[in-house]
């Protein structure tokens, strides 16, 4: 459709939403401001849901982690959908070329073997894992309250399928472009004992009802799968003649930094409520010091056999992350 | 350390696509041991559906998340382009008229947050169905209503900034009366389980009833100026189709997994159908009465999009399967007819009372209407306006100032006729536990009395006013509790955003001629 380029100077009547503007006053809002702020319903809901009837549709108390005001919650990424599909879609470009190149190289099969077990026995099968995040945040997206996080939340489930095809990928590829890897890696997630803990704690946390609590188990266990995996075996694979799982890394790691910024600040935001900051905090370090402890449990037999495979010092390096993750729980952390 | 030398492995064999796709989507799943599946699933019994075979679900488009994600990047890069250089142009003044964009405000107070309530509820899909195809797909549509839910308020946010009636959407949704019948619509659907929900919003709305309720506004937009909104529409447009292809695959499956389904499954649709179709009844009077361009009729739209597509394609096929069209369906093919001037005589009449303008027809859109109602304009409308042209005339122009009685169900005011009669108004009566609920209509009183408990709650506008929960029960407080802005509500002629249109018109008309001299010089 042709229309004509106006000129013409024109006074705006107002600068932005009267409820954007209530909080940030009356002047021309970002995009994630004006497509996020206040935009879940509040009040007058007009029927129970019939599978919880002591609940409002949206509901503050589906979690104990609650904000005086849910908006005091701003993702740092200011994530809409369109930077969000933006920075995804690079992302999995990047991923793709390296994985391309991975592959034209052969690099796979040239892995030294305890570095393809590794892959293949303890890494492939965490796309499950992936799989049970993304069960834990649409809980979250579907339960959490104020748009500003469950958007966030939403977009994490997003990413957990991301993960989980990303994996996968590596796992068709070093399968020589079969499914056999994927099939092994599977028969290993149900019965390996290596993995029993972590497909244990999955299983609870998908079950677990407070978005919030499960938000922080699943947290607890990235802290400590991702530095395992992706940071200290990426320096080990440098080192150990491994470049195919540096090149994996890097996707991995950039993905977890990323992820990590919104739960960080919506940890911040708990702890700086105005009115109810001092019991959030205290929430935070309860429920931080059991999923630390329940994480650091579940990943122990997975670092061991990842120590008999590469004696890469997992075990070692699983404990100090997790020390390093109570604290940052605790309560004193500001 | 040196690299291991390259080792001699065979050709890998590629996997096929499909073969590709399901190795890395399908094999996800994993039976549960340490919890049980009823815990790790608690929504899926009680509604009464029976899945034998999640497996059995078939994924219509075989997205990974890299191709989802460059595709949906690519089309908002596109989009946005089209945003920045409306705003920058002053597009908004190439409107056929300032009143057009009542539509839009309708729009965006009605409809945006029914696509924020979709995204939530896909989401709630995403997590408590028991197999990963379904799963997966809710969960993609789940971040496709964030976008449309974003890129509708983007696209208005340049309006907003020059118009009235658009600033507060958010709040109006939750609090004033009209717009209490697309809310309580979809708090229908979001207090539902699953499996309802996925006949209510993923099929009845996404496929039976889509085309009627957005086609309009997007044509209404192309054909009144509004290219945001049209491109929005464009852009809108492969997901929708993932959406209503979600919808059909929905119901094929749950009516393929157990004969037992199909009884459920048509009462559904029964109650859906009516449920979606009474929150058209606030489209139809878009159409005929709001857009200053007209693109076709209510009429001609219902019988293009729902009688043609959906009554003769649809329920053809779906009769395999032993389902018949909604129950009810001749009500509402016998009220194209007086649906939009019904309802929108209401909303002029109470239009002092709403996020948008209204003003009475001109004598050539009244000529349009009669052309377009050969059967019903003319003999049962026209006189209204002619008598309302009257009272304009010694200056009354007329406002309603009494409350109407709502709808138990659809919570639209009972001003409907009795089906085939126009001049019978509607009203049923039904009785729950020594209450007297009324409905507009045998689709709403049908829906009422199958689930009594449900409906009873409903938060009904009128109600609330008259017991002062709404700022207090005279109407200057509801309309302060509303915070309704100078310029919002009421007659259009006159009215803040038409004095306005009228002013910059004059300018740039001005600024034309000056350009034009310039140029002659
Ligand atoms: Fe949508
Ligand atoms: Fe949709
Ligand atoms: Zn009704």
């Amino acid at each position: 459709m042709q229309y004509e380029l106006k000129t013409q100077v024109i006074e705006p009547q107002r600068h932005t939403f009267t409820h954007v503007a209530k909080r940030f006053g009356d002047k021309p809002a970002s995009r994630y401001l004006e497509g996020s702020i206040d935009v879940q319903p509040t009040e007058h809901f007009h029927y129970r849901p019939t599978w919880d009837p002591t609940k409002e549709i949206y509901d503050e108390s589906f979690s104990v982690f609650r904000l005086a005001d849910p908006y005091s919650y701003l993702d740092p990424r200011q994530y809409y959908y369109a930077p969000y599909v933006t920075a995804r879609s690079g992302h999995h470009d990047a991923f793709g070329t390296s994985l391309e190149y991975i592959e034209n190289r052969g690099l796979l099969g040239r892995l030294p073997d305890g570095w393809s077990a590794v892959l293949g026995e303890l890494v492939v099968p965490l796309r499950h894992l992936e799989s049970a995040g993304q069960l834990i945040l649409c809980g979250m997206a579907r339960f959490g309250y104020g748009a500003t996080i469950t958007q966030a939340a939403a977009y994490s489930a997003f990413d957990r399928v991301g993960n989980a095809q990303m994996i996968s990928r590596v796992g068709i590829a070093l399968g020589g472009g079969t499914t056999e890897t994927l099939t092994a890696a599977k028969d290993h997630w149900m019965g390996d004992e290596s993995l029993q803990g972590l497909r244990r704690l999955a299983e609870e946390t998908i079950v677990e009802a407070d978005w919030g609590v499960a938000l922080i188990q699943l947290d607890a266990l990235d802290q400590l799968v991702y530095d395992l995996l992706w940071s200290h075996l990426d320096d080990a694979a440098v080192t150990g003649g491994a470049p195919a799982y540096s090149l994996i890394a890097q996707h991995m790691t950039n993905w977890y930094t990323d992820n990590r910024t919104w739960i960080d600040a919506l940890y911040a935001a708990w702890r700086a409520d105005p009115e109810l900051g001092a019991h959030n905090a205290d929430l935070l370090a309860e429920h931080g010091r059991n999923a630390v402890d329940t994480a650091l449990a579940a990943l122990t037999p997975f670092a061991q056999r990842l120590d008999a495979r590469l004696d890469a010092g997992a075990l070692e390096r699983v404990a100090a992350t997790a020390a390093a993750s109570l604290a940052t729980f605790a309560a004193d952390q500001a | 350390m040196t690299l291991a030398p390259e080792k001699k492995t065979k050709k890998p064999r590629k996997l096929s696509m499909k073969a590709r796709y399901e190795a890395l989507t399908r094999g996800l799943d994993w039976e549960p041991s340490y919890v049980t599946k009823e815990e790790m699933f608690p929504h899926l019994e009680y509604e009464g559906i029976k899945i034998h075979d999640w497996a059995a679900w078939e994924d219509p488009f075989r997205l990974t998340i890299d191709a989802y994600t460059k595709y949906q990047a690519e089309k908002d890069r596109r989009l946005y382009a089209v945003l920045d250089g409306f705003a920058q142009g002053q597009g908004h003044l190439n409107l056929t008229d300032a009143g057009y964009l009542n539509a839009m405000k309708l729009f965006l107070q009605g409809v945006t947050p029914l696509e924020y309530a979709a995204h939530r509820n896909f989401a709630y899909l995403a997590r408590h169905f028991a197999g990963p195809g379904p799963r997966f797909a809710a969960l993609c549509q789940s971040i496709d209503e964030i976008r449309h839910m974003q890129t509708e308020v983007h696209t208005l946010s340049n309006y907003n900034k020059y118009y009235s009636g658009l600033h507060n959407w958010p709040e109006n949704h939750d609090r004033m009366w009209y717009l209490s019948v697309p809310k309580s619509f979809f708090d229908d659907a979001l207090s539902c389980g699953p499996f309802e929900f996925l006949i209510a919003i993923g099929f009845s709305f996404e496929y039976l009833l889509t085309n009627l309720l957005f086609v309009p506004f997007m044509s209404g937009a192309s054909f009144n100026g509004d290219l945001p909104t049209m491109t929005f529409g464009f852009s809108a447009q492969s997901d929708e189709s993932r959406h209503m292809t979600l919808g059909l695959e929905a119901i094929k499956f749950l009516l393929e997994q157990d004969e037992d389904n199909v009884p459920i499954v048509q009462a559904w649709l029964d109650k859906w159908f009516w449920r979606a179709y009474r929150v058209t009844a606030l489209v139809s009077q878009m159409l005929d009465y709001m857009l200053p361009r007209k693109v076709m009729s209510w009429k001609e739209s219902f019988e293009l999009y729902f009688e043609e597509q959906m009554l003769k394609g649809l329920f053809e096929d779906l009769a395999f399967y032993g389902i018949t069209p909604p129950r009810h369906v001749a009500d509402a093919v016998q009220e194209k007819d007086v649906l939009s001037h019904q309802v929108y005589w209401i909303l002029y009449q109470f239009s002092f009372a709403a996020g948008f303008t209204t003003t009475m027809p001109t004598p050539e859109h009244q000529q349009w209407l009669s052309q377009a109602y050969p059967d019903t304009f003319d003999t049962h409308f026209k006189p209204l306006w002619d008598k309302e042209a009257r009272n304009i005339a010694s200056g009354g122009r007329h406002f309603t100032r009494g409350l109407p009685q709502l709808c138990q169900v659809c919570q639209i005011p009972m001003a409907f006729t009795e089906p085939g009669d126009p001049t019978t108004l509607c009203q049923r009566e039904s009785e729950f536990e020594g209450e007297i609920y009324h409905t507009c209509s045998n689709g709403c009183q049908w829906i009422f009395e199958r689930e009594p408990e449900k409906y009873r709650q409903a938060w009904l506008p009128v109600h609330q006013i008259y017991q002062g929960n709404c700022g207090g029960p005279s109407v200057p407080e509801v309309l302060e509790w509303y915070h309704l802005q100078d310029g919002d509500a009421g007659e259009y002629l006159g009215s803040r955003d038409h004095t306005n249109w009228l002013t910059w018109q004059g300018e740039a008309a001005a600024e034309t001629a000056s350009h034009e001299n310039k140029a002659g010089a």
